[in-house]
Formats: C-alpha cells, sequence, structure tokens
C-alpha cells in the first residue's frame, strides 16, 4: 500500500509545532474536508409530460461532498466535487395518484476564494462547475406515458460564502453556496411523443441546448459545521428550483431539505514524502 | 466583490426569466374539471380530422348541460364520458375510482361472431397446448392453429418456438391466427408476433406523435422497421388471419402490418381499429383521462383507425344457426383457404 492517511487533528497538532518561515518552498498539505448528508424535507413537482397537475410530498437526499485546495494555488482556489441521490414521492391534488422521483447528481467545481480584510473569518468563494445528473419521474397510472426521463449535462457558476465564529466555546462553519447552470444539454422527448417512439429508433430532437431561459436550475445551501473533536456535525437547509420549458413541456421542481451530516477532514500523504515538519496545511474552507 | 454582485444580480435576472415557465394551472369544480378535460382533449387527441368532430362545438353542446346549483358526481361523470364518446374512439376513457367510460358502438354496433366455445369445444376437443393468451394445435387435415386471445401481456418466446415447431413437424403447409376478441394490449407483443413471420427486415409502419396542442401539430411520420426473429422458431409458409370488429388496437396492429406480408390472408370481418396509441393525463378532480395521440401508419401510409378490411373474397360471417351445431363458418371458411395452400403445396412438390 503505497499511501496511508492520516486524520487531520493528528496532522494538525504534529505539524504546527514544526512551522517555519520558509514554508513557502515546501508544497503544502490541503486537507480534504469531506461530508456525508441526509435531507429529508417537502418536494413540489410538476411535469406536463405526464400530467398537468402539481404534486406534492416528501423529498429525501444522501450526498457526498469533497472539498480541497486545488494543488497549483491552494491559497486561492478550491476544488468541490458533490454527489447526491435524491428520491422524491409525491402525490396529486385529489390524493389518488403518486410520482416517484429519483435523480442522482454529481459535479465538479473550481472556486477562486479571497478574504475580505475588514472581516477575516469570512472567506469568499466564486467560480464555475460541471453537472451530470440523471433520473425520472414515474407516474405508474399512465398506461403508454408512466416516466418523464430526465438527464442533463451542464456547466454554471456557482458561489460560496463561508463564516468562521463560535457559539460559546464551540467553532462553527457557517456555509451559504448557490449554484446555478449557465449552459450545456438537456434531455426532452417532444410534446406528445412517446417512449415507444424512441424504442422504435425515433431518436430525433431529444436533445435540447439549454440556457436559464428554458432550463433554470438554482441550488441553494446553508450549513452550520458544529466542530466537534476530529469530526465537526452539519445541520443545514438546501432549496433546489428547477424550471424547464421545451418542446411545449413545462417541468417545474422546488424542493425544500433540511440536513443533517457528518463532515471530516484527513490529508492523504504519499510514503514517499513522509511528514514534512515545514509545509503548510491550506484547508478549503475550515 | 464586483463581479459577486453581478453574479447575484444575474441569478435573479435568471430567476424571474424562469417565472416565464408557466404552468397552466386549471381550477376545481364542474366548470373547472370540464374546462380540464375538455382543454387536454383539445391538445392531445390525434383524430380530430379522421372523426370529423367539430370538439368546439361540442364543448358548448356540452358545458352548457352542466347545472351550476350542482350536480351528483355519477351524473356529472356521465356527462363528461358522453363528451369523450363524441370522438367515437375506443381508446378513449374517462377513469375514477367507480367508473370508467368506455365508448362500445366500435363493436357494439356490429354482429358478435366469435364463440371461444365452439372453437375449443368443436376444433380444439378440449385437448390443446397453452401458455398464457396463446393457445395452439394441429388441426385435422394438418392445418395449424393459433389462438391469441390478447396482447396485454407478453406471449414468451419459449411458448412461441413451441407452438412453430409442432406445426412445422407436423408439415402444416398453413396456418390460421385467430385474434377474434382480440383486444389489443402491448405493440411489443404485436412486433414479437410479426417477426415469426418475417424473413427479413422489414418495413412495418410509420409512427406520428403531437409537436405542439393545435389539432394539425404532427411530426413528420418515422418509419419503423422489425428485424426478423433471429435465433428463434419462424414460419414463412402461408398464414390466414382471422379477425372481428373486436380485433383491437394492438391486435388491430398486428393484422395491418401482417396483411401487406406475402402468402397472408385476413379472413372474417373488418377489424375494429384502433390505431391511435393512447396517451394519459388527468383532471383536477384526480380522474384519469386517455385518448388516442400517436397516429400509426401501416407500411402503405395507410391508417387503420377505422379498421382493416379483409382481404379480397375472403369477407365472411359467423352464421348463428350453424354455430349452434358446432360449425364455426369464419373458421372453416380459413380452414379451407389453407387447405388450398396445401394442395398447391403438394402439386409444386411432384
Amino acid at each position: 500500500m503505497r499511501q496511508f492517511l492520516l486524520s487531520a487533528i493528528i496532522a494538525l497538532t504534529a505539524f504546527a509545532a514544526h512551522a517555519q518561515a520558509d514554508t513557502d518552498s515546501v508544497p503544502p498539505y490541503r486537507p480534504v474536508a469531506a461530508a456525508y448528508t441526509l435531507g429529508v424535507g417537502s418536494a413540489h413537482v410538476c411535469d406536463t409530460y405526464l400530467t398537468p397537475l402539481h404534486y406534492d410530498g416528501w423529498s429525501a437526499a444522501l450526498g457526498y461532498e469533497r472539498l480541497q485546495a486545488m494543488r497549483f494555488n491552494p491559497q486561492r482556489w478550491v476544488m468541490q466535487l458533490d454527489g447526491r441521490l435524491t428520491l422524491d414521492r409525491t402525490q396529486n391534488p385529489a390524493r389518488n395518484a403518486t410520482i416517484n422521483g429519483i435523480d442522482l447528481r454529481i459535479a465538479w467545481a473550481m472556486m477562486w476564494r479571497t478574504q475580505l480584510p475588514a472581516y477575516p473569518s469570512l472567506s469568499l468563494y466564486a467560480g464555475g462547475y460541471a453537472e451530470a445528473h440523471a433520473g425520472a419521474l414515474m407516474l405508474a397510472r399512465n398506461g403508454n406515458n408512466p416516466v418523464q426521463a430526465r438527464a442533463a449535462a451542464t456547466v454554471g457558476v456557482t458561489a460560496m460564502a463561508v463564516c468562521r465564529a463560535r457559539i460559546g466555546r464551540l467553532p462553527v462553519t457557517l456555509r451559504y453556496q448557490a449554484a446555478l447552470p449557465l449552459t450545456g444539454a438537456f434531455f426532452s422527448p417532444d410534446y406528445g411523443e412517446l417512449y415507444y417512439e424512441i424504442y422504435l429508433g425515433n431518436h430525433s430532437g431529444l436533445v435540447h441546448a439549454a440556457w436559464p431561459g428554458n432550463y433554470f436550475k438554482l441550488d441553494n445551501t446553508l450549513t452550520a459545521d458544529l466542530h466537534l473533536g476530529n469530526t465537526a456535525l452539519r445541520l443545514g437547509y438546501a432549496c433546489g428550483v428547477f424550471s424547464s420549458k421545451t418542446s411545449g413541456i413545462v417541468a417545474r421542481d422546488i424542493s425544500h431539505r433540511f440536513i443533517i451530516g457528518v463532515t471530516t477532514e484527513f490529508i492523504t500523504i504519499g510514503r514517499s514524502r513522509g511528514i514534512d515538519p515545514h509545509a503548510r496545511i491550506i484547508s478549503a474552507i475550515y | 466583490m464586483r463581479h459577486l454582485s453581478e453574479t447575484i444580480a444575474l441569478a435573479i435576472a435568471l430567476a424571474m426569466l424562469a417565472a416565464c415557465h408557466k404552468v397552466d394551472s386549471y381550477k376545481g369544480g364542474l366548470y373547472g374539471n370540464f374546462d380540464a378535460l375538455w382543454t387536454i382533449v383539445d391538445e392531445h387527441y390525434c383524430f380530430f380530422d379522421e372523426k370529423d368532430v367539430d370538439w368546439q362545438q361540442i364543448r358548448e353542446q356540452y358545458r352548457s348541460r352542466i347545472d351550476p346549483e350542482g350536480m351528483e358526481t355519477t351524473e356529472y361523470f356521465r356527462l363528461l364520458g358522453q363528451m369523450l364518446d363524441e370522438l367515437k374512439d375506443g381508446h378513449v376513457n374517462l377513469t375514477s375510482s367507480f367508473n370508467t367510460s368506455y365508448y362500445r358502438k366500435w363493436w357494439s354496433d356490429y354482429p358478435q361472431n366469435f364463440d371461444l366455445r365452439l372453437v375449443r369445444e368443436h376444433y380444439l376437443d378440449f385437448d390443446y397446448s397453452q401458455s398464457g393468451v396463446l393457445s395452439y394445435k394441429v388441426l385435422h387435415d394438418s392445418i395449424g392453429y393459433m389462438l391469441v386471445s390478447s396482447m396485454a401481456s407478453g406471449i414468451t418466446n419459449g411458448a412461441l418456438d413451441m407452438a412453430l415447431l409442432e406445426f412445422a413437424k407436423a408439415d402444416c403447409p398453413a396456418l390460421v391466427i385467430d385474434v377474434r376478441d382480440n383486444g389489443g394490449g402491448m405493440l411489443t407483443t404485436t412486433e414479437q408476433l410479426v417477426t415469426r413471420f418475417i424473413s427479413r427486415r422489414t418495413l412495418a409502419g410509420y409512427i406520428c406523435h403531437k409537436t405542439g396542442p393545435g389539432h394539425n401539430d404532427f411530426s413528420e411520420p418515422y418509419a419503423f422497421h422489425y428485424d426478423t426473429a433471429e435465433g428463434h422458431v419462424r414460419w414463412l409458409r402461408p398464414v390466414v388471419i382471422l379477425t372481428n370488429r373486436s380485433t383491437f388496437s394492438a391486435a388491430n396492429n398486428f393484422v395491418s402490418i401482417m396483411r401487406l406480408l406475402p402468402n397472408t390472408r385476413i379472413v372474417g370481418d373488418r377489424t375494429g381499429g384502433g390505431s391511435g396509441m393512447p396517451f394519459s393525463s388527468e383532471i383536477p378532480c384526480g380522474w384519469g383521462v386517455r385518448m388516442s395521440a400517436c397516429p400509426i401508419y401501416d407500411a402503405e401510409m395507410q391508417l387503420a383507425e377505422g379498421g382493416v378490411a379483409p382481404s379480397e373474397g375472403c369477407s365472411v360471417d359467423l352464421d348463428p344457426e350453424l354455430a349452434l351445431q358446432g360449425t364455426d363458418t369464419m373458421l372453416e371458411f380459413a380452414l379451407d383457404l389453407a387447405s388450398d395452400w396445401r394442395d398447391w403445396y403438394i402439386k409444386q412438390e411432384r
């Protein structure tokens, strides 16, 4: 095994005592901040391919996030990997039909960060990201159009504000992040096209260029990481707004989820390099 | 900070743009549900021209019959169902927890010319192989007989292989496929059957879909082909398809494809039609609505919504009196036709 893992706290303790003035010549350590979260809340779903009615119900999401300072300019650039599996179950106003939704999303972002001299505890991040997601809405009682597939590959902008504070003696990291896709491509059948026709081989017109006028998506996440020793408890709130219109089909989803999770920060050290007492540690958010 | 402000401003502007994705929201109540139903059909139904229906006039005719003082739910359901019946389409239904509306005249105005008991008793002798919706037997005179009672569930490839193998082993010169009273089901079952009777990739038809809410907003017809069932038993000898008015939807589609294959004859009565694939939706009170939305044409771009006529000289009905004596005149005609092929084959072999 060429690499081994040390926990962030052990590394921090070991290196802090040996920090030297000439650390710039030594490659810094870039700990990974990883978070595993569960979100539960409400979902509002509408997709006119399946039904003209608005469905309401619950939404749950499992998330994994990984933040790390980038190698080429770790002080200024941060990368983020974000994956999420979302499950929705909603019902029509008459409560006699159910839409089950599933969506798998993965996004990679690269953000530039800065600190305001007047507010040293506040860091601001802004950058771009690439996202891919795939999923489906299923309305079983529809005979030939029981499913609407959802898939998209987009690039967009994201911004984040991180504030380090304390509640009493407890260190807390507050964070707000918003992500907005600007362009890309997404899947949609034609107005009245059945998936059977697609099955027969008619694949024309299924992929559409996305721009915020026909494909709008805004993900907002507000979290508070309560640092409890080696790990942190993450509490938060996420709101997702999605609206698309193409081929006469309008889709609109709004979700609100409360988040709970754990985060941890760790450093991966190559065996050949060993532990360098002169290296600085540049965290992505903490 | 300036860049951040611009980004936030852009996000807000785009959020406002997104608000333009308006979803028509239908009101509830007697008029709201009526309007929702009428509009959904207006925007998705595909045979207004073929049925020569003035849908706007239908709206006025039926909307005026709503009693604003209130109506019994069953009475209201009946009214909406009657409005849908004006489309004269067996694929149009309104579904509630207590009732489903059907337009039945596409078959009820025609004679009932299939008696399952008659076939099972006097031709199959209650001794036949059956797998799901497929029943089969080699009849006297070495004619293969295959009854497909529905397309609603798939037929296993194993069952089809066994049936066709049995006919091949008996050296049947021809095969009768009985799809009388087959109300349809899945088009994949149609495909599964047809691929057993073609020797190469075959144009099966064309399909269209609505591209917008206008009555004439249709896509260009898309030609679809079926590939032969490689690796499975196929039947390339003559086939007689036995049909009646209750042969509908996917079964009607099966007949419309088979009609154009060589060595195939359609015998019996005109089929019931149903060549528009249905699309489902719902109205605010939760009642489901289903309607023909995607027309399917045959390989000659003919629409089979009005049914498929028997081959020339092959129109035949069930004689009720002879049926009482154990004779299915439609099946007899089909067997005679198949026997002619047998004689032709024998001559060819000599």
